[in-house]
């Protein structure tokens, strides 16, 4: 899916040919585009030192060329349109067609030059976070370099000092660059190809962004009360799930540019830190772990053996994280009998229905009209009814006869029988109880929920 | 305007005058009436009566009820009954009566008809119009030049006014409680989408998720709604009331109903271009006071008319008046008026003053010479005042209409889709259904604004609305100076 967009400006193609003189008589290398926001094979290095490359969830990777050993890559700062699920669309900003941008990949010790296309209305940098180069490359706008202004082509420069999990974003009007999904990230593999090998690597980027339901244009000017809680600007149940075969060793790289921190929480393995931003972890330093804080700013790269088949949940632990657009100010309906306030409302609004007397798990079921460009609070449907999730979350799908590479939905797990929770319909154990304890006949069901003295507390 | 419409009647009453005196000089009371009544019969199929006996009175009375009984009645119906019914109409068309008794005792013979006719609109406009033209022809064509006919002139004036103010008090009456009911029933909306949330909050409050003063906020809107909706109630009966006044029913002929709702806008208005043009030809009270200031000139003995001024003219004299004494300048040229400003000009006939037999007198003239052509004025101000209500009403209601009401209703519809996504509440929710309410109340406020300027129309062109004529007392103070 990717295409070629032929350059377009003049301001542009001369800004790249002014910086292009300096290294070489060649033309700028292609600036790839990417149109599909399904995941995109992983892409095996073309030329220089061969690693195993990673997998970008609902994302894809930048292609390289060579040129005089280095490695070239053109990315284009411009607007885009980032399917973040069926039926929602966000107008945002990102690199090459997408954000988050794509994944750059390369290789400890590579020279790596990345020309940088800006097609924005605004100046832009990028910094590419956690890595040390000379410090003109750290590409913090008026402080290390100067801006990049609309039209024109920049060129960073940099050898790779050392391998890990990185990331890319703009150091130019960074919050509201970064508030519209300017990122990407950057992983350089070992020199050692024996160094810390898996069979499965993956990374993403958790973004969060505050669009009003109906609209398609995030809030810029949000600090804290976001409703799209993204990986990789995508959210359930429209983020492909991590497909693991069985005793394969994963690894799975995850950056946070929200404003809050993400305890990323995989079901059922313990897993280890083996990375961070700053580098590799040594084995006697890390922990076992089934869930880890990832803080803001900061990248972790979590590691397990998937030796257990099975469809096992991953997540951010924070519970309005795994839902979609929300009003914080719905009141708690619980136990409450609408019944006769729905009879008066529909007098008005006919179309009127009653929700979240029971609690809300009735939202998964019903699919109701909701505004334009929005995904349901909580949604998708599973072999054995609605998940009733949504944003960050997604499924990592460990399979037997899964093949070395191959990246697509294996769909739902074959629960081997007798292994999935059941129903229990013969008769329950008596309770246990002290000898002297009064009878009391007991009810399975609990009472409503309403507490009964509350009216008569009135009086008072 | 469809209610309005419903009925094409001409309706022939037997005003003030008809048949009390005969062309021969018998005073034969049922005389003129038999006429009327044949004619209504036979354009009809229905009845009139003049109330003069038992009888008549019976038969009146058995058709208004006819008319009311149980039914929702029309605007028009109201008009109708009301200019059949309403006693202080009778009193009045008495007056007239008496009046012509009087001139009849001289020896004078008039024979006066009133047609009523309620017709569609464009053709003979309202019922109000055609009486008073043909008041107004009547009364120049038997115009006498005496005392008694100068009390007959004052009694068919305040029988005309009459006639027409009852006329366009009972459409008003009409509208106001028609609007008064549509109003409760949208306040009834929106005391029940106050009651939901109410409610809501109360068992919100009941399972512990809501504080009391966020219930009590819930409640108190819905306890002032209805306030609201309890004044409004009395507001529309109130204005029923008037309008059972107007109508002059009691008893088991109060057993009506007004409907709950004004009529629609109609698709578009008529351009009225000339219509200070038409009310200078139409309004009674100021033909009557013309034909007064005639009265009052023979009163003073000034016989002959030399000449007509139109209003405009006489204004523009004065002016010159005025100038005269600062400038020196005596000579009053008389300028011809274009063809176009004959069309608007109310002319007032001026009598030769030379041979006035009083100073006194002359000057009594020229002040009401100026008084009709001061009413001339305000009667085309008034006309275009009516007019600019009319067109202006209807641009309002309309822009309340299509404008203000399909963004309330996009609200309420986006916020029931936003209600779905648990992304608002419930009161939110019921929050934008109120608001919808009350932008449609302010839309019923416009029409209604609009029917009562349309009701002003023609109350701007034929008179009896509430503007004071005044001139019947210029007469009285012509037959005193005698």
């Amino acid at each position: 899916m990717v295409s070629r967009r032929a350059f377009v400006g003049a301001g542009a193609a001369l800004a790249g040919v002014a910086a292009w003189s300096k290294t070489s008589a060649m033309s700028l290398p292609d600036a790839p585009i990417m149109e599909d926001a399904s995941t995109q094979p992983p892409l095996a290095p073309s030329a220089g030192p061969d690693y195993n490359p990673v997998v970008t969830p609902n994302g894809w990777t930048l292609p390289f060329r060579m040129n005089n050993g280095w490695k070239e890559f053109h990315l284009i700062a411009e607007p885009v349109e980032r399917e973040m699920g069926e039926g929602m669309t966000a107008y945002l900003w990102g690199y090459n067609g997408q954000s988050p941008g794509p994944t750059i990949e390369c290789v400890e010790g590579d020279k790596v030059r990345i020309f940088v296309t800006n097609r924005l209305p605004e100046h832009t940098t990028i910094h590419w976070h956690g890595m040390l180069l000379p410090c003109g490359m750290d590409g913090v706008g008026g402080l290390t370099q100067p801006h990049i202004k609309s039209g024109k082509t920049f060129v960073y420069e940099f050898v790779m000092q050392k391998s890990g999990t990185f990331m890319y974003h703009p150091h130019a009007d960074e919050m509201l660059q970064m508030a519209m999904g300017m990122m990407g990230s950057f992983v350089v593999h070992p020199k050692d190809p024996t160094f810390m090998p898996v069979d499965r690597d993956f990374v993403f980027l958790l973004s969060a962004y505050d669009i009003d339901p109906g609209t398609y244009v995030p809030r810029v000017m949000e600090m804290t009360d976001f409703n799209m809680w993204t990986m990789n600007t995508r959210v359930f149940p429209n983020i492909d799930p991590l497909p693991i075969g069985l005793n394969e060793r994963a690894r799975v790289r995850v950056g946070n540019l929200t404003m809050t921190n993400h305890p990323i929480h995989m079901h059922g393995y313990d897993f280890s830190v083996t990375c961070t931003d700053g580098g590799w972890v040594r084995p006697e330093a890390r922990w076992p772990e089934v869930t880890i804080d990832i803080p803001v700013g900061a990248m972790r790269a979590f590691e397990f053996d998937a030796h257990v088949p099975g469809d096992w949940a991953l997540h951010c632990h924070k519970s309005h994280h795994t839902m979609n657009a929300m009003g914080h100010d719905v009141p708690t309906f619980i136990g409450v009998d609408k019944t006769s306030v729905a009879k008066k409302i529909r007098q008005l609004q006919p179309d009127y229905m009653p929700m979240g007397t029971k609690g809300m798990a009735d939202m998964g079921e019903m699919s109701m009209p909701i505004p334009d460009n929005t995904i349901p609070m909580m949604t998708g449907w599973g072999q054995f009814g609605p998940l009733e999730m949504g944003g960050m979350f997604t499924v990592v799908k460990v399979r037997e006869d899964l093949a070395k590479g191959d990246y697509s939905d294996p769909g739902e797990y074959e629960h081997p029988p007798g292994t999935v929770a059941y129903e229990w319909t013969g008769e329950l154990p008596m309770a246990a109880k002290a000898p002297d304890a009064p009878v009391k006949t007991g009810s399975l069901e609990q009472k409503s929920a309403t507490p009964a003295k509350a009216s008569d507390h009135s009086g008072h | 305007m469809a209610l309005l419409l419903k009925r094409v009647a001409v309706v022939t009453l037997p005003l003030l005058v008809s048949g009390c005196v005969s062309a021969d000089g018998g005073f034969e009371p049922q005389f003129g009436f038999d006429r009327v009544s044949q004619e209504t019969t036979a354009k009809l199929g229905k009845e009139t009566v003049w109330i003069q006996d038992r009888n008549a009175s019976g038969h009146v009375r058995s058709r208004v009820r006819s008319l009311v009984q149980n039914k929702t009645i029309s605007a028009d119906t109201a008009v109708q009954v009301a200019l059949l019914n309403n006693r202080g109409l009778q009193a009045a068309y008495a007056e007239v009566g008496i009046a012509t008794s009087d001139l009849w005792q001289e020896g004078l013979g008039v024979n006066p008809r009133i047609g009523i006719t309620a017709s569609r609109l464009g053709v003979a406009r309202t019922i109000e119009g055609v009486i008073s033209a043909n008041i107004v022809s009547l009364i120049t064509r038997e115009r006498r030049l005496d005392a008694a006919a100068a009390k007959v002139a004052e009694a068919q004036l305040g029988s005309v006014e009459k006639t027409l103010a009852v006329a366009a008090e009972a459409r008003t009456a009409w509208i106001e409680a028609a609007s008064a009911w549509e109003q409760v029933a949208y306040l009834n909306r929106a005391k029940a989408s106050a009651d939901a949330a109410a409610e809501l909050a109360s068992k919100l409050g009941g399972t512990g998720a809501m504080t009391k003063a966020d219930q009590a906020r819930e409640q108190v809107l819905y306890a002032e709604l209805t306030g609201r909706t309890a004044e409004a109630r009395l507001a529309a009966r109130l204005a029923k009331e008037r309008l059972v006044r107007v109508m002059g029913v009691y008893g088991q002929e109060l057993d009506f109903e007004v409907p709950n709702t004004l009529p629609n806008l109609p698709r578009n208005v008529r351009t009225r271009n000339d219509i200070e043009a038409e009310a200078l030809r139409n309004r009674v009270d100021l033909r009557l006071a013309k034909i007064e200031l005639e009265a009052l000139a023979t009163s003073y003995g000034l016989t002959k008319a030399t000449r007509y001024v139109s209003d405009l003219e006489l204004g523009a004299g004065l002016e010159v008046e005025q100038e005269i004494t600062e400038n020196e300048d005596g000579s009053t040229s008389k300028k011809d008026v274009t063809s176009g400003i004959v069309e608007l000009a109310f002319e007032i006939p001026i009598f030769d003053s030379g041979q006035a037999r009083l100073r006194k007198a002359e000057f009594g003239y020229m002040r009401a010479a100026n008084l009709l052509a001061e009413k001339a004025v305000n009667v085309r101000s008034e006309a275009r005042s009516a007019y600019q209500a009319y067109r202006s009403s209807y641009d309002i209601a309309r822009h309340y209409r299509s404008s203000v009401l399909p963004l309330r209703k996009l609200i309420e519809d986006e916020g029931l889709l936003t209600y779905n996504g648990m992304i608002t509440n419930t009161f939110d929710l019921l929050t934008d259904t109120r608001e919808r309410i009350n932008s449609t109340t302010q839309s019923l406020n416009a029409k209604r604004a609009f029917w009562l300027a349309e009701a002003g129309l023609t109350s701007a062109i034929y008179g009896g609305g509430e503007t004071p004529s005044g001139s019947g007392a210029m007469v009285a103070d012509a037959g005193g100076d005698e």
